[in-house]
């Protein structure tokens, strides 16, 4: 089984290069799978991908940030071979967009080994991801979906008008199993294996372990962090504002071009060292959650998000959140709103400005109107963005899949009922 | 739930908030410019007195005027009162990625309007005329219609007859929210905070919507009401609400004609197929409840869910436009439980829809066919009620009707309303039947947002300085 991975890389874009290189990333975003720089469809490891550029910024205290050019994608398997694919696939286009940093190979010192070297020394781990469902490929959901269309456009050619279920099901085997192209899905996808497991249930028992014999400390300074928050809580300011036409207009002209769309929100980190540790400890809750609890289709109740991630950027003065996600941003915040409202509450909290929280979980998100004015006034242009399968919501990829392993396991009468609905 | 905790002061609300006015049946749309915008303000200032309010049984003739962005910024309301209105309104119908929300493509994009369009003669205001009779419509339009000297010019005029059927011959109409402190009580699961349809009232979130309240420096006159939050503002939204207009062509000779060839293909009859697509059958019966037959018992029957004694969609389908455009219980979180129908009920309407164009029935229209264009237009002058226009009918039209995703299917948008080529997907045992390459059969010819006052909010628009 292969496992996904959250690719980050950050640069600093030279000074006076911010204008080229939005100009060459917004011609790149026009079409993100073909464009000729960077042409990301042709990556086979890459569920997802995005560009965007951070304008220069000025910290809390006043201090600049540079800008920033940030590439993430969501793989299938290694980081190295995810590097060592788009650093063959496009290694001119790589210079045309990377040329804009600072630490990029100077044009006579460009071959495929520094050019690696650059990308790997400015990727940067996440805090936190999520994975709609762990083990999954792209390969299995583009395969899986041809899968189901050469199954509809078998039944839709046939009658099956009082024909009993096992014996349509059986139709629908034997279709499949004649097609060359199609017989692989008579076989279940990967499990994992012997060691893979051991790996999985090892990881699941490193946080449990790791609080338990942190107990002795955490458990007498627990009540004094959450005092402390609540203190941080009384105090800190949550405006209204609204986020500025010009802004929601450029955003909105990005959008709702598919079944997806991207969501990247850039902020500060409320300053001081208990809202440092709220963050990294909430993350590493929300990482190991997204890991070993919700890695099968649904984010407590939240069926609509292929990939997320959080990511600190600035010595962990900022955060930057970016996911794809199923629908309209609409209907995307009030998915949160009414189903993630503590988790979001948790994380998001520690951000500067975010609608009032009380112990860390309550009230926030709950602020309808304050919260979806923050989202989206946090919300970054997402200059290029690529998905490998954008007219799949994720609730059509898992119902692939069901079907795919329907073909193989053996059913009930109810199961076969069931599984004859899914098509 | 308490549902009648919160009164609306229903006497400064316009009547359409409290009802269709289905027993006014005759109807007259004008949409209105605003050429002299002092005579304007007189104008409105005197309709305010007469404008029909939802306090009390309206007899003979309704009212009602509500006014587009462009509107309140001719007649003089400040950038400051503007601005307190929601993205959506200020931007219009007809903003660009707001085509992709709403499915206004293709042959319905804005630029093939016959009113609203960017390029078009700008729409400032509509006046909304209701009758009794066709003689009490005369006279209303003798007394209301005629707008010489009033600085206001009639840019397009819309029939708007009321018929409980809509023009493929669907019983129309029949599911309205009960909105809590206004109408007469409806079940608990199909009651809704007033804050959902009125502005200044708590919402189904317990919260108040985003509406202009004013520095009291810009009511002079003190014509409206405080914030009832207390802020000490002066709320220009209070018993107000946005009023979506659009008119809806519906190609019914290509409806009918088409239906009958895909039904030619094991689609059952015709009817059959249509009352799949709706949800319910002509005479009004839900096939949630009667999935064989029009059962006459239940034309009006509207206290149902679809979960419980239907998930899979084998009664009614998944697709249908009832169902998708009012999932009640069906969608997470939860289907079936008061938790889904406490969110269905964030995304509600208030319908106030009418009819426009002659009646042609189903024989007269298979005998047109689907290629002898039907060159005379019908369809409908659909109308929405609702206090976030991103978050009801926005959320309601891209999220759930226009959506091929909606639910879990994969390229059905709805197949009364959606662009050519869509599919249908019939759920049955022991497997689904597909109408595949459906063509469109109703295409946007118009629309606007609209900002429908109080009526002290229309006083105080109609003195402004």
């Amino acid at each position: 089984m292969t496992e996904q991975r959250a690719v980050t890389i950050v640069a600093d874009v030279k000074p006076r290069r911010g204008a080229s290189l939005t100009r060459l990333l917004t011609k790149m975003g026009e079409d993100a799978a073909g464009n000729e720089v960077l042409p990301l469809g042709e990556l086979a490891s890459a569920h997802f991908a995005r560009l965007i550029i951070l304008d220069a910024a000025k910290d809390l205290d006043g201090n600049p940030l540079p800008a920033h050019l940030i590439y993430m994608s969501d793989i299938d398997g290694s980081l190295e071979n995810h590097l060592e694919e788009l650093v063959d696939l496009a290694p001119t286009g790589l210079d045309q967009v990377f040329s804009h940093c600072q630490g990029y190979p100077e044009a006579g010192a460009r071959t495929h080994m520094t050019r690696t070297a650059f990308l790997t020394d400015h990727t940067v781990n996440a805090g936190a991801t999520y994975v709609n469902t762990v083990g999954r490929t792209l390969r299995q959901v583009r395969d899986e979906a041809r899968l189901r269309e050469a199954i509809q456009t078998f039944l839709d050619s046939g009658d099956f008008e009082g024909v009993e279920p096992e014996a349509v099901r059986a139709a629908i085997r034997r279709f499949v199993q004649a097609r060359e192209d199609l017989r692989w899905a008579t076989e279940p996808p990967p499990a994992p294996g012997p060691a893979q497991r051991a790996a999985t249930i090892l990881g699941a028992l490193g946080l449990p372990l790791e609080l338990a014999a942190l107990a002795p400390v955490l458990l007498p300074v627990l009540p004094v962090w959450a005092l402390l928050l609540r203190l941080h809580e009384a105090r800190d300011s949550s405006p209204t504002i609204e986020p500025t036409d010009a802004h929601d207009r450029a955003l909105a002209a990005i959008e709702d071009f598919t079944a997806q769309n991207p969501f990247s929100a850039l902020g500060p980190r409320k300053p001081g060292l208990v809202r440092l540790l709220t963050a990294s400890g909430v993350l590493r809750l929300v990482d190991y959650g997204a890991r070993y609890i919700f890695n099968n289709g649904s984010l407590t109740g939240v069926k609509t998000i292929h990939f997320a991630r959080w990511v600190f950027l600035d010595d962990r003065r900022r955060m930057i959140f970016a996911s794809s996600y199923d629908g309209s941003l609409e209907s995307y915040m009030d998915d949160f709103i009414n189903q993630v409202w503590w988790g979001l509450n948790a994380v998001f909290s520690n951000g500067v400005g975010f609608p009032k929280t009380s112990w860390l979980v309550l009230g926030g998100s709950q602020h309808e109107q304050e919260f979806k004015d923050f989202l989206r006034r946090h919300e970054v242009l997402t200059q290029v963005w690529y998905s490998a399968y954008s007219d799949l919501t994720a609730l059509n990829i898992d119902n692939n899949a069901q079907i795919r392993a329907g073909l193989s396991s053996p059913m009930s009468r109810a199961e076969t009922e069931a599984w004859l609905q899914r098509l | 739930m308490a549902a009648t905790s919160v009164s609306v002061e229903a006497d400064d609300a316009q009547g359409l908030v409290a009802s269709a006015y289905g027993h006014l049946p005759h109807g007259r749309f004008l949409l209105l410019g605003v050429a002299d915008r002092t005579a304007a303000r007189g104008w409105l200032r005197d309709l305010a007195a007469s404008v029909t309010t939802a306090a009390g049984r309206v007899e003979g003739q309704a009212v009602n005027v509500a006014l587009t962005p462009s509107g309140l910024e001719k007649l003089g309301a400040p950038p400051a009162a503007l601005a307190g209105f929601s993205r959506e309104f200020q931007d219009g119908m007809t903003e660009p990625s707001r085509g992709r929300t709403l499915g206004d493509s293709a042959d319905s994009a804005p630029q093939y309007w016959a009113w609203g369009s960017p390029d078009s003669a700008q729409i400032d205001l509509v006046l909304l005329l209701y009758a009794s009779t066709p003689a009490r419509l005369d006279q209303t339009l003798e007394r209301h219609g005629d707008l010489r000297g009033t600085g206001l010019r009639v840019v397009h005029r819309l029939e708007a007859r009321r018929d409980d059927r809509e023009h493929f011959g669907f019983h129309d109409g029949i599911s309205q929210p009960a909105v809590a402190g206004l109408s007469k009580a409806g079940p608990a699961r199909d009651t809704v905070k007033a804050g959902e349809f009125l502005l200044g009232y708590e919402n189904e979130y317990g919260q108040f919507t985003a509406r202009p309240l004013l520095d009291p420096a810009l009511d002079p006159g003190r014509l409206l009401p405080l914030d009832v939050q207390g802020s000490g503002r002066h709320d220009l939204g209070r018993n107000g609400t946005y009023l979506v207009l659009r008119q809806l062509a519906q190609d019914v000779s290509r409806f009918w004609s088409h239906l009958e060839q895909a039904s030619g293909n094991g689609h059952g009859d015709a009817t059959a197929l249509a009352a799949r697509m709706v949800g319910r059958w002509p005479n009004g019966a839900p096939l949630v409840l009667s999935p064989e037959r029009d059962d006459p018992a239940l034309t009006t029957a509207n206290d149902f869910t679809y979960h419980e004694p239907d998930e899979l969609g084998l009664r009614c389908p998944i697709g249908a436009h009832v169902r998708r455009s009012h999932p009640r219980d069906s969608l997470d979180p939860r289907p079936g439980s008061d938790t889904s129908i406490s969110i269905d009920k964030r995304h509600r309407l208030l319908r106030r829809g009418r009819l426009y164009g002659p009646r042609l029935d189903r024989t007269a229209a298979l005998a047109r066919g689907a290629n002898n264009a039907d060159h005379e237009e019908r369809g409908l002058h659909f109308m929405g009620l609702c206090a976030s226009l991103s978050r009801q009918f926005e959320f309601i039209q891209h999220t759930w009707v226009m959506s091929p995703k909606f639910d879990g299917l994969y390229e059905d948008a709805d197949p009364l309303m959606g662009p050519p080529g869509r599919t249908f997907t019939i759920q049955s045992k022991p497997t689904r039947r597909r109408v595949k390459d459906l063509p469109a059969f109703v295409h946007t010819r118009g629309g606007a947002y609209f900002f429908l006052p109080g009526i002290r909010a229309l006083r105080w628009l109609g003195s402004l300085p």
